[in-house]
């Protein structure tokens, strides 16, 4: 979706797409513009200047709120005997300014025609996907100095205001600036185009604002001295790795971009999925994400926490995959959702959310101690292990399985693995529905172990913890059984229809160590799979296994490795106390990261590490992926054993000998601060190398 | 004619508490409005689920904390499981004003549509 000569800004989910000069020349495909709350608001903003397009000398986009375009008039060579620079300084709030300068460098004064094309087409992002044709109208107004272009569908609209400081001539189209510039001087206006979603037409002055308009409103004032604050508050790490450095300190920003703050959270933020195209409420991507920072942020998890318990299923209603207790997939707030041509408001396809959210309550408490939320959220927690066997269980075997309700606009797999093929038998065929893909039931398994330990600590319902604990023991049984495929000696991927074994062998068995749902005498075996020649690249555990009827070490959920995948891998490893092995997996893919100037991929090629020496990217519209961002930190976790043990956090380290030396200092939690150090001492080479 | 939207306030008047309510403390004012322009106010309290109603004729001694906005023929789609009103709230047929976070909770009481897991649930329980 995105060419690398694209400069992308942003803030929450405003953002910004241009090319290299800073213009938008969206077309029904090309996804640029400035987009808010899944809506284009700007597709054309076009600068010439007599006539002429500029050309780009450079573009400074450091920081991820603002970028500065330097130009100069003219298109190909013509702009080495320039006498004029221009620069554009671009700032993302709650939609966009620009500060435009033009610099005479010449002898004698000169006469400009400077020009600023705009238009909308109001898009909603899934338009801006599939192409498809608007059915409101368009309408553009030029009145007390401003452009104002307004689309209007029934009661839904949406308008985007320019404004300048210095004076203009505006027409349907644009701006025009008649400049005259002296000798070495300069000129300079500030241009403000304001996102506007006037639903509110005789609210007075003192009246609070509505949601979308409300929620517009949450630009922090200073977002460099935000961004500054939110790095100081970060654990330092300290460590003679320059590569593992740089991947924190990436990770840390592209984190605080990725932070998303939904209208009722009152400024609070959760992670978002991902930068630009998935800034919003991910149930799965705000969990996984929220589990991986916990030694480094606790407040991205209570946010999720919170903001997923208000949005919780209540009732059965098939568009929107809902059910009571379910915990939400995706929200949306473009056109197509508000009419319901998409099921976004929010959807709640995910089979694994809900689960997950237990986990993610459980693990919070671990880290913080913060009993007042656990007791706050008991309701959906509750909620949410009653959805596991009263919503879930589709077949009546015990099992969670998916199927779509809605099946015009619904997913089809409602598992992290969501591509159409990711689900396959070992010769390739594809099962039916519903399907119980095996993480699935070892997120159960430890939902319920966990919300048996928070009903003993928390609830005040001892019974009730004795049951989901004997139900997690009678399931953790049943899969042992059912799920094993004994001649292989590996958890098959899922159970079909008939109950039958969905029999390849895929990273899902790594998930399982983490849930704690895996036999011990099963574990090794597991294990010697994971990072086995079939599963491990030298850099990961591939998604899917070479040999499977449907590898393909480019196949988006079959054959590529993905970071974030590996993390919880690693997660699992130390679980099961496979210190070695799980340096091991959190080493490949922190060198990985290298190649990426420390900011790893959703996923990369899974070829063997001998054959390729570095990884390959998988193309992606997403980077940075919030989950993958997460990763570097959930490794640092995993590689120093940080386990918090009541209001201790033990610290067991397994390094990669070539790390070193390794200090985290100051991790937060409900010991206050503290350090953590290791050594490298686990030889990780031998695989990685040979492999 | 049957006073659909009386019938659902009395009614949430009568069950007194809404466990999907539980955490919820504040007060909702409804502004329903008819086609030939005449607007209800409904005030809907709650506290921590249990739930007063009044219907307001002098509004200037309403304190609500969120005031919801509609006409009266969505409202009573939504109080039937035909309309969502968070779709509703994004397409500006619905106007939140004040506390968003009230209209979030609230709306969860309002039940979903026909359901082809529920029409399957009711032809089994038949059969």
């Amino acid at each position: 979706m995105t060419t690398s000569d694209q400069v992308r800004i942003l803030n929450g989910n405003t953002f910004v797409v241009s090319d290299d000069r800073g213009d938008i020349e969206a077309s029904s495909t090309d996804p640029t513009g400035l987009f808010s709350f899944d809506t284009r608001f700007l597709s054309r903003w076009i600068l010439t200047i007599n006539g002429q397009r500029l050309t780009a000398l450079s573009t400074d986009d450091l920081q991820y709120f603002d970028a500065r375009f330097f130009l100069v008039p003219g298109t190909g060579t013509v702009y080495i005997d320039s006498k004029q620079s221009v620069i554009r300084r671009r700032t993302v709030g709650t939609g966009f300014s620009e500060e435009l300068s033009i610099l005479n460098h010449a002898e004698e004064a000169i006469d400009l025609t400077v020009r600023i094309e705009a238009a909308s087409d109001f898009a909603d992002l899934f338009e801006v996907k599939d192409a498809l044709e608007k059915k409101g109208t368009y309408s553009t107004q030029t009145e007390h100095g401003k452009l104002v272009l307004t689309y209007q569908r029934e009661t839904f609209v949406r308008a985007t205001v320019i404004s300048t400081s210095e004076a203009c001539e505006i027409d349907q189209d644009g701006l025009t600036f008649q400049v005259h510039l002296e000798p070495h001087n300069s000129w300079k206006t500030d241009l403000n185009v304001a996102i506007s979603v006037p639903d509110v037409p005789d609210a007075g002055q003192d009246e609070a604002p509505s949601v979308l308009a409300w929620e517009a409103l949450q630009a922090p004032s200073d977002m460099a001295l935000d961004l500054q604050h939110w790095l100081e508050a970060a654990p330092r790490l300290e460590c003679d790795w320059d590569s593992l450095r740089r991947s924190y300190r990436r990770s840390l920003i592209d984190l605080a971009a990725l932070r998303f703050s939904p209208i009722t959270a009152g400024g609070r933020s959760l992670p978002a999925a991902g930068l630009p195209w998935f800034m919003t409420m991910f149930g799965r991507d705000s969990i996984f994400t929220s589990l991986q920072v916990l030694p480094f942020t606790q407040e991205l998890a209570a946010t999720t926490l919170r903001e997923l318990a208000l949005r919780q299923g209540t009732r059965v209603d098939d568009f929107r995959d809902e059910d009571p207790g379910r915990i939400l997939h995706e929200m949306r707030y473009g056109e197509m959702t508000a009419f319901e041509e998409r099921p976004h408001s929010p959807y709640y396809g995910s089979a694994d959310a809900t689960p997950l959210y237990v986990v993610l309550l459980d693990e919070y408490e671990r880290w913080t101690g913060d009993l007042a939320l656990i007791r706050e959220l008991e309701f959906e927690a509750r909620a949410a292990l009653n959805w596991i066997d009263e919503y879930a269980n589709l077949q009546g075997n015990g099992y969670i399985s998916y199927q779509r309700r809605n099946e015009q606009t619904g997913l089809e797999n409602q598992c992290w693995k969501d591509s159409w093929d990711s689900i396959a038998y070992h010769d390739g065929r594809l099962p039916g529905f519903p399907r119980a893909t095996c993480e699935l039931q070892g997120y159960a398994y430890d939902a319920k172990m966990r919300g048996a330990r928070l009903a003993r600590l928390a609830w005040d319902d001892p019974d009730y913890a004795d049951r989901l604990e004997r139900e997690a023991a009678d399931l953790k049984r049943r899969f042992n059984e059912d799920f094993w495929v004994a001649d292989g000696e590996f958890f098959a991927l899922a159970l079909d229809v008939d109950g039958s074994q969905v029999d390849s062998l895929t990273s899902n068995n790594g998930h399982l160590l983490w849930s704690g749902i895996v036999d011990d005498d099963k574990a090794e075996a597991v294990v010697r799979h994971l990072l086995g020649e079939r599963l491990f690249s030298g850099w990961g555990v591939r998604t899917m296994a070479a040999g499977e009827g449907r590898y393909n070490p480019i196949g988006y959920h079959v054959g590529t490795v993905w970071p974030f995948d590996n993390s919880f891998i690693a997660w699992g490893l130390r679980r099961y106390g496979f210190k070695d092995e799980a340096a091991i997996v959190a080493a490949g893919i922190l060198e990985a990261a290298d190649f990426f100037d420390g900011r790893l991929p959703e996923a990369f090629g899974g070829y063997p590490r001998a054959m390729t020496k570095y990884p390959v990217q998988y193309p992606t519209a997403c980077t940075p992926q919030a989950w993958s961002t997460g990763t570097p930190l959930l490794l640092l976790r995993t590689m120093l054993g940080l386990h918090p043990v009541d209001d201790n956090l033990v610290v067991d380290a397994a390094l990669p000998s070539s790390i070193g030396r390794l200090e985290l200092l100051d991790i937060p939690g409900r010991w206050g601060r503290v350090d953590a150090f290791g050594r490298g001492r686990v030889d990780t080479r031998w695989r990685t190398d040979d492999s | 004619m049957a006073d659909v939207i009386g019938d659902f306030f009395r009614e949430l008047e009568e069950k007194g508490h809404q466990a999907l309510l539980g955490k919820v403390i504040g007060t909702v004012q409804f502004d329903l409005t008819d086609a030939d322009g005449t607007t209800d106010h409904w005030l809907v309290s709650v506290n921590r689920g249990d739930i007063t109603v009044s219907q307001q004729k002098d509004l200037s001694l309403s304190k609500a904390d969120c005031t919801i906005r509609s006409d009266k023929k969505l409202f009573e789609q939504l109080i039937k499981g035909e309309e969502n009103a968070i779709a509703a709230t994004l397409r500006g047929a619905i106007i939140c004003l004040g506390n968003v976070e009230l209209l979030f909770a609230i709306q969860r009481i309002f039940p979903g549509p026909p359901s082809k897991r529920q029409q399957q649930g009711e032809a089994m329980a038949s059969s």
